[in-house]
């Protein structure tokens, strides 16, 4: 049987509950859960003062109401799965390393900063700053899979090192700044100034992009691991055509500041 | 006039960032206001000119005059209420009271944030990620051959900044003054600036990070299309000469504004012109330093960097100190609806934050410390009026290089100044929340701050 955890009482000033995340509270009874502690602001509370617990975590944990407020929810998880019914607040999944997350509503912004491993899937829009470092930290996003159906904002994989960032709708600016490895899809528009100071990964758009001075044009060309990407985000749910997975694409590389081995590509037969 | 007149003789201005410490005050200690300001610029005689004693009482809560003493308890029993109270403002007070207002914050377990979040906080981010070669505004009169000004308009902003540090004045390298150097603008229009500069050059709006990457790109000698001149309004060929120059100086220096950080790309952009600086390094002395505008602006930055590690957006409610802009910033805490109360000191949020933000602080306990009557002030449940810095008190006070300079007052005001009022408001917090602890945290756990 799963854990459900239903919002009775909204949170005034944010809430964070980094205690929600199935390594926490698998095998934890009712009494137990409720008791843990969550931060209401600078006010050091239960769980059970907001959430209505019930059941027991199998590595299932169900959230219910409205959860735009609720900061840091499934915070270093490794284990398990979360289905979050409604919205969610900022720092979804930070640092997650296994597990899956499903978020029906809208996600806030730092989405799964600095993720090692797991997947989460967003079926609405999210904010700033997917998968990215945290200010200050060298690295962001090293491996797992963010899937975003809806429109991002700035910032989407900064300084990611591994890993699939695929969005559904359109990235705001900068997307994939000073990226050093792995892969970001956007069937999508992007915003201005992609890749600044990329060293290595890809990017990928279905729309033609403003570039940044420092990319060069290569060629024009069919990738077969292109091919398998987008077949594999068509399976999880999100629009791609034949006509993309079987077309060319425009090959562009930069940073020339850096090292020059970072790639966009942009789908030519648009 | 009457006859009973002082003379101060090197005398702090703190309108603007420049912080020049040689004025010559003449005060009437009569009518207890300063009638001559020798050489203040126009913004600096206007701020002494201004700053003239009022008569509004010394705290009022929702607009009735009361006791210092009951606006202090009432302040503090908001804050300690407060589950997601807020600090902001600080750019025009003294270190001291600076100081104190980050011990409330620590206190009380809320957010602390200054007005750098709204001018220069790219500037800060870009520190963090890029590095900054810096220096002292000694270093560039005495030194430096060749002086940038990007997105900012000194002559109006800072008039003295030119003839004190950097283009004027004669310096132990640079023996001819104004003739040893090479001084270049940048920006989106001719401003007031324009006429000193040596070279201008006129760049499209919103294209400043495209034109910085360009140069990035040339001084590593690589290629750039000339289709950047479509781009961005600058020909292949400035930028080359531009670069020409850069490289081939004895000491260059950048200076940035807010055009550049207030405008899209933001702390990239400030990011970009520090990545150009340390990359110019390969060749030649760069440095770069981004223009403060407020009198200490730049003292918030060191005095929270100090003792929270961070220099602004700073969010206690954890216990420890966490940085991150964008959630723990004014503007964002008041425009989500996260504060519960605010306390600004020495700024007026009120006039010049977005609409959504001042719906929210209308509806929730303020507290504001300023020296004259603001909308801020006004919208306030607890008002302070407070002493001005550099007039009426003393203390330190940071130039926009980060050099401290420690001020006297002129002439002695009725009013407390804001550092009397926070500490006062500091030993109150720490009674009631070490009382509310002593229930909830068991003895020994409890924090001194
Ligand atoms: S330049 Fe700035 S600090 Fe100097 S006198 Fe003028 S306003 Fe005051």
């Amino acid at each position: 049987m799963s854990l459900k955890l239903s919002l009775h009482t909204k949170p005034d000033v944010p809430l964070e509950a980094d205690v929600i995340c199935p390594d926490k509270l698998n095998g934890v009874n009712e009494t137990a859960i409720a008791a843990l502690t969550v931060f209401h602001g600078n006010d050091q509370t239960a769980l059970g003062d907001f959430f209505t617990v019930k059941g027991q975590c199998d590595g299932e944990i169900q959230l219910e109401g409205d959860l735009a407020n609720v900061k840091h929810l499934g915070s270093e998880m490794t284990i398990g799965k979360m289905i979050i019914e409604g919205d969610v607040g900022q720092h979804l999944g930070a640092c997650m390393s296994g597990g899956e997350i499903v978020v029906e509503g809208n996600a806030h912004d730092w989405v799964a900063p600095e993720m090692t491993g797991g997947k989460i899937t967003i079926k609405g829009n999210a904010g700033h700053l997917i998968g990215s470092a945290y200010r200050g930290s060298p690295i962001g996003m090293q491996g797992g899979e963010i899937i975003i159906h809806g429109d991002v904002k700035n910032e989407t994989g900064n300084t990611m090192r591994g890993g699939l960032i695929a969005i559904g709708g359109n990235t705001g600016d900068f997307t994939g700044v000073n990226m050093l490895a792995g892969t970001i899809i956007v069937l999508g528009e992007m915003g201005i100034r992609n890749g600044a100071s990329m060293k290595r990964g890809t990017i990928i758009s279905m729309h033609h992009a403003p570039m940044i001075p420092t990319f060069s044009y290569v060629c024009t060309y069919n990738p077969t691991y292109l091919r398998m990407y987008l077949s594999y985000i068509r399976k999880l749910g999100m629009e791609v055509s034949d006509e993309q997975i079987n077309g060319n694409y425009k090959r562009w590389i930069g940073d020339a500041i850096e090292l020059n081995k970072g790639e966009i590509l942009l789908y030519a037969n648009e | 006039m009457s006859e009973n007149i002082k003379i101060v003789k090197n005398a702090t201005c703190t309108f603007c960032g420049c912080v020049c410490d040689d004025m010559e005050l003449t005060v009437d200690l009569d009518e207890k206001r300063i009638i001559k300001a020798k050489n203040a610029c126009v913004l600096g005689r206007a701020w002494f000119a201004e700053h003239t004693i009022g008569d509004w009482p010394v705290a009022m809560i929702d607009g009735k005059e009361v006791s210092k003493e009951e606006a202090i308890e009432e302040t503090a029993q908001t804050l300690v209420k407060a589950k997601f109270p807020i600090i902001y403002g600080l750019s025009d007070t003294t270190c001291e009271a600076q100081r104190q207002a980050v011990a409330i914050s620590d206190i009380i377990r809320g957010t602390i944030d200054t007005t750098t979040s709204v001018c220069h906080g790219p500037s800060g981010l870009a520190f963090q990620g890029v590095g900054e070669s810096t220096m002292s505004l000694g270093e560039v009169k005495n030194r430096a051959d060749l002086v940038i000004y990007w997105g900012g308009n000194p002559a109006a902003s800072h008039p003295r900044h030119f003839t004190r540090y950097t283009v004027t004045p004669k310096g132990m390298f640079i023996p001819n003054g104004r003739k040893d150097r090479t001084v270049v603008l940048v920006d989106i229009r001719k401003t007031p600036s324009a006429p000193v500069a040596d070279l201008f050059i006129q760049v499209k709006p919103g294209k400043d990070f495209e034109v910085l990457w360009a140069l990035r790109a040339l001084v590593k000698g690589k290629n750039i299309d000339p289709s950047i001149e479509e781009e961005t309004g600058v020909s292949l060929a400035t930028l080359e000469d531009l670069v020409d120059k850069m490289k081939n100086c004895r000491y260059g220096v950048l200076f940035f504004g807010m055009g550049l950080t207030m405008t899209r790309g933001r702390h990239f952009n400030s990011g970009a012109i520090m990545a150009l600086t340390t990359d110019l390094n390969e060749f030649t002395h760069f440095v770069t330093k981004p223009v403060r505008g407020h009198g200490n602006v730049t003292g918030a930055d060191n005095v929270l960097s100090w003792q929270t590690g961070y220099p602004f957006g700073v969010n206690f409610n954890r216990g420890y100190p966490r940085f991150n802009p964008g959630e723990f910033t004014t503007v964002d805490t008041l425009s989500r609806g996260d504060a519960d109360a605010a306390m600004f000191i020495a700024s007026d949020p009120a006039s010049n934050f977005p609409k959504v933000a001042i719906e929210h602080m209308k509806k929730i306990p303020v507290i504001s410390l300023d020296t004259k009557q603001t909308e801020t002030s006004n919208l306030a449940h607890v008002a302070f009026a407070t002493s001005t810095y550099g007039i009426n008190t003393g203390g330190t006070v940071y130039r926009m290089d980060d050099v401290p300079i420690t001020m006297r007052s002129a002439f002695d005001s009725p009013y407390p100044d804001d550092e009397e009022i926070l500490t006062a408001i500091k030993k109150r917090v720490q009674e009631l929340v070490w009382a509310k602890q002593g229930i909830k945290i068991a003895v020994g756990e409890a924090r001194v701050a």
